[in-house]
């Protein structure tokens, strides 16, 4: 290391927290008894004033659990979870829900402004229609009628189990089935809420869905559901924000996505996870167990997956597609960074069945501090799917010899027409490039800060355009103090 | 002990895309001891048959310490017998020696060569029978081997695992071509202990049915070590290629430089190819890639040749050819070279292409 590039670490370590979401509600909760049980799930279930298929469909997926062991092949330690020792249910008191936002509790929309993300006006100019989720319950959504009007449902999913049970029936656990995966089953038993959104045939959903979700209360787990349909020819963009207070426990986030895409619909779903991811000592931080998958059921179907990785302790988060269709495509896009003691393990997996399906992986790993990044990814070609192509492209940045950085890609192929391509590198920030930045004057923290940009530049690229300047920066907050 | 020594499955990751548990069935390897036999050997070389009492202390020394995987414990603990060579301070020997294995059951190497020693070494196979073969090689300091192995076609459970300590300045450069077994495991274990240590590895499947599985875990524990990786595979009827290669960079070891390729052509709807290279990097100033691929010939390339006037199936068949050759030129020795350059155009005949 250059003495200007110590200096610069010490520096900057000396600046401490950045993490600017980690503030606390004070707001009045009501909460499911602590721990887990069936009681837990018929709490949650009546809460929602489900119905009764609902509520079976649940306590099956919880029995199931019980069975079921903790996975442990990620490259990721954590204490064992107690999962007694938390509350699956947390809710700001006041709701049912309201009509307008002028009714929601004040201090909820303070928060929200806290967070950027203004529920009133400035997201109209933005034209970006919000469901915001507060521990486990969504507290507002805005620009339902608006999106009524063209026929797209966008709506908490408890309101659309209640609405539309037809549709939820029909796609709910088509994806990711209840008996997945370890957090995918404790999901399915306990999920609190989440977004529905169903966008109709030949429907171009006419302005950026998203959901903001938000960790306040303490000692407690965040168990979202989503799913989004699109019927034939349809086409939604949507993107995911989280954050969550600052606190000294680790808090459990298990959430599943189901994305269905039908014929020549096309979904292109954006993450950017900014959960409190521990402080400079490891201490507290989420711990961010995530099942995330698309179906691309119908022919030229395309699922397009864009995530910035920031915070959270611990992130274990696969977004997959499965290749159904005839000519469907599934993209991957992936900046993962992970400072001081993060643990991130976190990739894809592209299914190949059908004919000519096409997929593209990139994925960009960084990691700082002492903080361990890995990549797995899963190209599978199955003997029916005649000439499919993959390309992935997974590259590494290490800043300081502290840290790790991983990949690990399964690649498997049963048909001779595909085509599958692998490259990684792995690298630190090349001390002529910072030599060439300080030159010209740019310090040394925006010098990391452009070059590291620059490396992911070909992912922030997909992000939706209101959201990829918030990105930029924040992959820039998110390696401060991490110079050297 | 029965729960130690069980067989892996397919539940076994490292064993994924093996599964030696139902290659061998209830019977797995037995207790019986294969044999090994060296060839040739040239004056000045120590041989101790491990059935012998009273090992010396450098058969002590080294016998049984390197560590290895759950297959490799089994021969360790199971083998009667086996054979450990060294080869002496500065003693440069050109002839290449042979080590023969054959017979059914469990078997051990030990294979140890001093400061500033070179050699070349060649395995055979007997290829009929179940086979458990475990080697351990011991470079020390400057000392350099160049190893070539052939694994003929075989109807029988092939595993051998090798595992390797390089010091200071030591160089390790091996070929293994493998035509096919009922399931063939390859399993390198290469730790490169000294600064200046390298370890460059090539490798050839050509498989006409069976299964062939090259496993390597290369381990960067210092820095200024390098390490190279080749492996190209031809795919056909319904047999099955795989390559998992895992390289390791330790924490602090800087400079470490390490590329790794796989590629695999499959020529038939049946044939699969299961590749996962692995990169576990703990150091920051390293040079690490890797690359894999798998498709079929190249459109433009058989296009080109065609319109030569080149039949389609020579236009292959030379295409193939070339795609291997990267992989064989890398075998220092000629007559070895030769020799698999032979074994792998008779394995091409036998190859639907």
């Amino acid at each position: 290391m250059s003495s200007a590039a110590l200096e610069t670490k010490e520096t900057v370590a000396g600046l401490g927290e950045k993490y600017k979401y980690g503030f606390v509600t004070d707001i009045e909760m009501e909460r499911a008894p602590k721990g887990l049980s069936e009681d837990t799930v018929r709490y949650i279930s009546a809460k929602k004033s489900e119905p009764d298929w609902m509520l079976e469909w649940r306590l099956g997926a919880f029995r199931r659990w019980l069975s079921m062991k903790e996975p442990t092949w990620a490259r990721v330690h954590y204490p064992a979870i107690d999962y007694q020792d938390s509350y699956y249910y947390a809710a700001p008191k006041n709701t049912p829900k309201k009509q307008s936002l002028d009714e929601v509790d004040p201090k909820l929309l303070e928060t929200y402004k806290k967070l950027g993300i203004p529920l009133h006006e400035q997201m109209a100019l933005a034209g970006v229609a919000v469901d915001a989720v507060f521990d486990s319950v969504s507290v507002a959504t805005t620009f339902k009628e608006k999106l009524n009007e063209a026929g797209v449902i966008f709506c908490p999913i408890s309101e659309a189990i209640r609405d539309y049970p037809d549709l939820v029936k029909k796609y709910l656990g088509t994806v990711v089935p209840v008996t997945d995966n370890f957090f995918a089953t404790l999901n399915s038993a306990v999920f609190s809420d989440g977004t529905f959104v169903y966008v109709p045939k030949g429907v171009r959903c006419p302005m950026e869905l998203s959901t903001y979700f938000r960790i306040n209360a303490s000692e407690t787990g965040q168990f979202e559901r989503t799913l989004i349909v699109a019927d034939e020819g349809a086409y939604v963009s949507y993107l995911e924000g989280c954050t969550a207070p600052k606190r000294d426990e680790n808090q459990l986030h298990a959430a599943v996505v189901e994305l269905v895409a039908l014929d020549n619909a096309e979904i292109k779903y954006s993450t950017v996870q900014n959960w409190y991811p521990g402080d400079e000592n490891g201490l507290g931080g989420i711990y961010n167990f995530v099942t995330k998958r698309g179906d691309c059921r119908g022919a030229r179907s395309k699922i397009s997956w864009t995530q910035v990785e920031t915070g959270s302790a611990i992130t274990w988060k696969y977004p997959s597609c499965i290749l159904r269709g005839d000519e469907s495509v599934g993209e991957f896009y992936s900046i993962a960074i992970a400072n001081n003691y993060q643990q991130a393990d976190t990739g894809t997996k592209m299914i190949h069945l059908g004919k000519n399906t096409r997929s593209r992986i990139i994925s960009k790993g960084i990691s700082a501090g002492k903080a361990q990044n890995t990549y797995r990814g899963l190209v599978s070609v199955y003997g029916k799917a005649e000439n499919a192509r993959n390309f992935t492209q997974c590259d590494s940045l290490l800043i300081g010899g502290a840290c790790g950085a991983h990949t690990v890609p399964y690649i498997e192929s049963r048909n001779p027409s595909a085509r599958i391509e692998h490259e990684a590198t792995t690298s630190k920030i090349a001390e002529d490039q910072l030599f060439y930045c300080l030159q010209r004057g740019i310090g040394q923290e925006e010098a990391v800060a452009l070059i590291v940009n620059g490396f992911c530049k070909e992912v922030l690229q997909q992000l939706p355009m209101e959201f990829a300047v918030e990105a930029q920066k924040l992959v820039g907050i998110s390696l401060e103090g991490s110079v050297g | 002990m029965t729960a130690a020594l069980a067989l892996p499955t397919r539940r076994v990751e490292e064993w994924k895309y093996s599964d030696l548990a139902r290659a061998l069935g209830d019977a797995g390897f037995g207790d019986a001891s294969a044999r090994v036999s060296a060839g040739k050997v040239p004056a000045g070389v120590d041989v101790f048959d491990l059935d012998e009492p009273n090992r010396p202390d450098w058969v002590k020394a080294h016998y049984g310490k390197l560590g290895g995987n759950s297959v490799s414990a089994v021969s360790l603990a199971k083998a009667r017998g086996g054979i450990a060579l060294r080869i002496p301070k500065g003693k440069i020997i050109e002839d290449v020696l042979s080590l023969n294995f054959s017979g059914e059951g469990h078997v051990r190497a030990l294979l140890v060569l001093e400061e500033g020693a070179a050699l070349t070494l060649s395995e055979e196979f007997g290829a009929g029978e179940a086979r458990n073969a475990g080697l351990e090689i011991v470079l020390a300091p400057n000392a350099r081997l160049d190893h070539v192995r052939v694994s003929p076609i075989s109807d029988a459970v092939q595993v051998e695992e090798i595992s390797l300590t390089l010091a200071r300045d030591a160089v390790y450069r091996a070929h293994f071509a493998n035509f096919g077994a009922k399931l063939s495991r390859t399993e390198l274990a290469i730790a490169l202990n000294g600064e200046g240590a390298e370890a460059h590895l090539s490798g050839v499947s050509v498989l006409s049915d069976r299964h062939a599985d090259v496993t390597t875990q290369v381990s960067h524990a210092v820095g200024r070590t390098q390490s190279t990786q080749l492996f190209k595979k031809v795919v056909s009827g319904k047999a099955q290629a795989v390559y998992q290669g895992k390289v390791v960079v330790a924490h602090g070891a800087n400079g470490s430089d390490s590329r790794q390729t796989a590629k695999a052509l499959l020529l038939d709807g049946r044939a699969e190819a299961d590749l996962k290279p692995e990169l576990e990097i703990f150091a920051d100033d390293v040079k690490c890639a890797h690359g894999a691929a798998v498709g079929d010939l190249d459109a433009d390339s058989l296009f080109y040749l065609r319109a030569r006037g080149i039949p389609e199936k020579e236009a292959r068949h030379l295409l193939i050819h070339a795609f291997l050759e990267d992989a064989l030129t890398d075998i220092a020795n000629a007559d070895l070279r030769e020799s698999v350059r032979g074994a792998v155009s008779d394995a091409l005949n036998r190859v639907s292409a």
